[in-house]
């Protein structure tokens, strides 16, 4: 097993329960990706990912014991 | 039987005092729709090139669509249109909120100003009765207390006003229109035009609600956005405002710092949409604020609008003026490296109370900032403010005293061009502007369509233009159905500028003129995120005006003939082509985070315009529409001008 630890924003927040104001440590499977993290949240909308400080837009990467992924919601202009 | 629209244009001579009404049929009403098209009807028709845009001779138009004040969300918006005396050609800018329903109950289409008045004075028009009254006692007033003032004269609290505030009086080129005191006209100058017509403020209250072709559709359509906005891109919008991108937009290395030297900035997170939720917005110190710190336009379920409050601090906020959007918490806060919230939203209010656009202020400011970091401005410039990146204390300071012309501020009034030019000693290499308007918060060295659009744009860069990049590239997928729509099925790689990343700019351009024309907000129409798509805009518009057989199509051609008309503006003016121009800076290179090193390439952007002016039907050498194009559009009476 390996621990995550997330952040989201906006009206993504509202997966978790009010008071971790989005934010978690999660535990996954080895080998598991952000593809299974995004299932795992109920995420099937565009977001916009930060792994580790590094804007990720592999879905298929997998994660590491440790991560610290930032997840947003966001329009692309305005 | 027509629906949809009033059938009456108010034309008002200020110079001469007089007000006529004239009535165009259904065919004017179909060829324009509205807005931003009806607009340059008039200024074509009504206004001799090479006017002065801060004399009499310019015509400023306010201009409502056959959409406008029908109950569905996203439809109460207004053009203010007129020569513009921050870019020298055609000024164009798009505002919300209840003063556009209220004036097509007030029972008028569009409102064509000429002239200038001996005195200050305000129009009014009440149940279709209109008259000129003295505004001498208002003059001077912050919007706030010149509404209170005009509700308490007319006797009635439902009055809409959209005025110009001190700043428009004093016409700095920037200034803004605005109702509510906190909706904003704001690009472009468009506050100064109506400040050089001693007109402080347009009043409007009227009971006629349009007549709809077929209300079961329309309510089908207002009750489905309600239902789906939940599930939507734009319900993180909704809730947590447009500074929701922030984040984002630091992720992907397309957050505006430091005057665009870079696309990243560390304290992005004290200024994004949840912070300002989870602190500022009115209530949020009870858990009230989804109640009381959000607010709305005419009939719009989306309810994006902050109302930001602070009763402690240095930085005390007043409700009454709203709150800052993503545009103005980038160009006051990370383009000046400035992380204090507080400070941000006092800049925002003193934005709203002046009368000026927070985009084209804070820009203005951040170019002052970056001249003063490279030791091109000095204390003596500056009345001793110090402009050291990331002091708010300055950059708040600095605002008010543009908004006044006070010293140094008088200069940055002018805009940061015309600024620039001033100061001289090499600072046009920090400038950040289009034909002489400032920048708004996107990046062209990352969103590279952005670096056509903003230079191709007839009245300068603008973000609400087109679609940006990322739908046509990595988020292509969430979008496919919409964006075949367009005419694109195929994902373009990301920072190209392929043929078809250009034709996707030119097409999506073409519906956001469109959606200018009908009044629409971007937010809630579009080709992509949006809550509604093209399908829908499409069956909008029958269902309000009963023309059944408008398609996709017809409504792009209004837009494409909007941005033609445009061009032909500027054309009478002397501008073309050689005005295309993507400042130096864009050229350099970003420092830091994901977008290091990043940057647009000459040759690339110069081919780029080439292709795009060949896809617009327009001369390649010149960037002006030809007698053809113009021709196919319906608008040979253009070429005879």
């Amino acid at each position: 097993m390996l621990v995550i630890h997330i952040q989201l924003y906006s009206i993504l927040r509202e997966k978790l329960p009010e008071e971790a104001k989005g934010r978690a440590d999660l535990q996954f499977e080895l080998g598991s990706t952000l593809t299974d993290l995004l299932g795992e949240l109920g995420i099937s909308r565009r977001v916009v990912i930060s792994m580790n400080d590094e804007h990720e837009t592999d879905r298929t990467r997998e994660l590491q014991d440790g991560d610290e992924i930032k997840i947003f919601s966001s329009i692309s202009g305005g | 039987m027509s629906h949809g629209y009033n059938g009456k244009i108010l034309h008002v001579d200020l110079t001469e005092g007089h007000l006529s009404v004239e009535e165009p049929d259904e065919a004017f009403f179909r060829k324009y729709m509205g807005g931003s098209a009806m607009a340059m009807y008039y200024l074509l028709n009504d206004m001799a090139p090479g006017v002065d845009p801060l004399g009499p001779e310019n015509v400023l138009v306010l201009a409502l669509s056959v959409l406008t004040g029908t109950a569905v969300s996203g439809q109460s918006r207004m053009t203010a249109a007129a020569k513009s005396p921050l870019t020298g050609g055609i000024g164009d800018s798009q505002g919300g909120g209840f003063f556009p329903a209220e004036m097509k109950f007030a029972g008028f289409d569009a409102i064509v100003i000429k002239g200038k008045a001996e005195k200050p004075v305000y129009l009014w028009i009440n149940e279709g009765e209109y008259e000129l009254r003295d505004a001498s006692h208002l003059w001077g007033k912050i919007t706030g207390e010149a509404e209170a003032a005009l509700k308490e004269e007319l006797d009635d609290n439902k009055i809409e006003v959209l005025q110009i505030g001190p700043a428009g009086e004093k016409m700095v080129r920037f200034a803004g229109i605005f109702s509510m005191s906190n909706r904003a006209n704001g690009r472009t100058g468009m506050g100064a035009v109506m400040g050089s017509k001693n007109l402080k403020a347009v009043v409007v209250r009227g009971k006629k609600r349009p007549s709809v072709a077929d209300k079961a559709r329309v309510n089908q359509l207002a009750r489905w956005g309600s239902s789906n906005l939940a599930d939507s891109d734009i319900a993180g919008l909704a809730k947590y405002g447009t500074a929701e991108t922030t984040g984002s937009n630091q992720t992907s290395g397309t957050l505006p710092a430091y005057n665009f030297n870079s696309g990243v900035f560390d304290g992005w997170e004290a200024i994004d949409g949840t912070t300002m939720y989870d602190t500022i917005l009115k209530g949020a110190a009870e858990g009230k604020q989804d109640r009381e710190g959000r607010d709305t336009c005419y009939a719009c379920t989306v309810r994006c609008k902050r109302v930001a409050e602070i009763k402690e601090g240095k930085y005390k906020v007043d409700p009454h003026y709203g709150g800052p959007e993503y545009e103005t918490t980038s160009t006051f806060g990370n383009y000046n490296a400035i992380d204090d919230l507080a400070a941000i939203a006092k800049a925002n209010e003193l934005c709203n109370k002046y009368g000026m656009d927070s985009i084209s202020c804070g820009a203005t400011i951040s170019w002052a900032y970056e001249a003063f970091n490279e030791g091109k401005l000095t204390l003596e410039d500056t009345d001793g403010l110090d402009l050291t990146w990331g002091n708010a204390d300055s950059m708040v300071k600095l605002t008010e005293k543009i908004a006044k012309r006070e010293g140094f501020g008088d200069v940055l009034a002018e805009g940061s061009a015309r600024a620039a030019e001033k100061i001289g000693r090499g600072t046009e290499e920090y400038l950040i502007t289009f034909k002489g308007q400032e920048a708004p918060a996107h990046m062209p060295r990352v969103k590279r369509s952005l670096a056509v659009i903003y230079a191709t744009n007839p009245f300068g860069a603008d973000h609400q233009s087109s679609e940006h990049d990322p739908a046509i590239e990595g988020d292509f997928e969430f979008y496919t159905d919409r964006m075949a729509v367009l005419g694109f099925t195929e994902e373009q790689e990301t920072r190209s500028l392929s043929d078809e990343k250009i034709r996707f700019a030119m097409a999506s351009q073409h519906m956001y003129s469109t959606m200018d024309s009908l009044n629409l907000c971007q937010f809630v129409y579009g080709p992509a995120w949006q809550l509604y798509g093209p399908d829908d805009m499409v069956e909008l518009v029958r269902a309000v005006t009963g023309w059944e057989r408008v398609n996709f199509e017809e409504l792009q051609i209004v837009g494409e003939r909007r941005l033609n008309m445009m061009r032909m503006f500027n054309a009478r003016e002397g501008i073309d082509r050689k005005a295309d121009v993507v400042p130096d800076k864009l050229f350099k290179p970003l420092k830091g985070g994901v977008s290091e090193g990043w940057k647009l390439d000459r040759d690339e952007v110069e081919a780029a315009l080439d292709k795009y002016f060949e896809f617009c039907g327009w001369d390649v050498e010149t960037g002006i529409p030809t007698a053809e194009k113009l021709e196919e559009l319906d608008l040979g009476w253009v070429v005879a001008e």
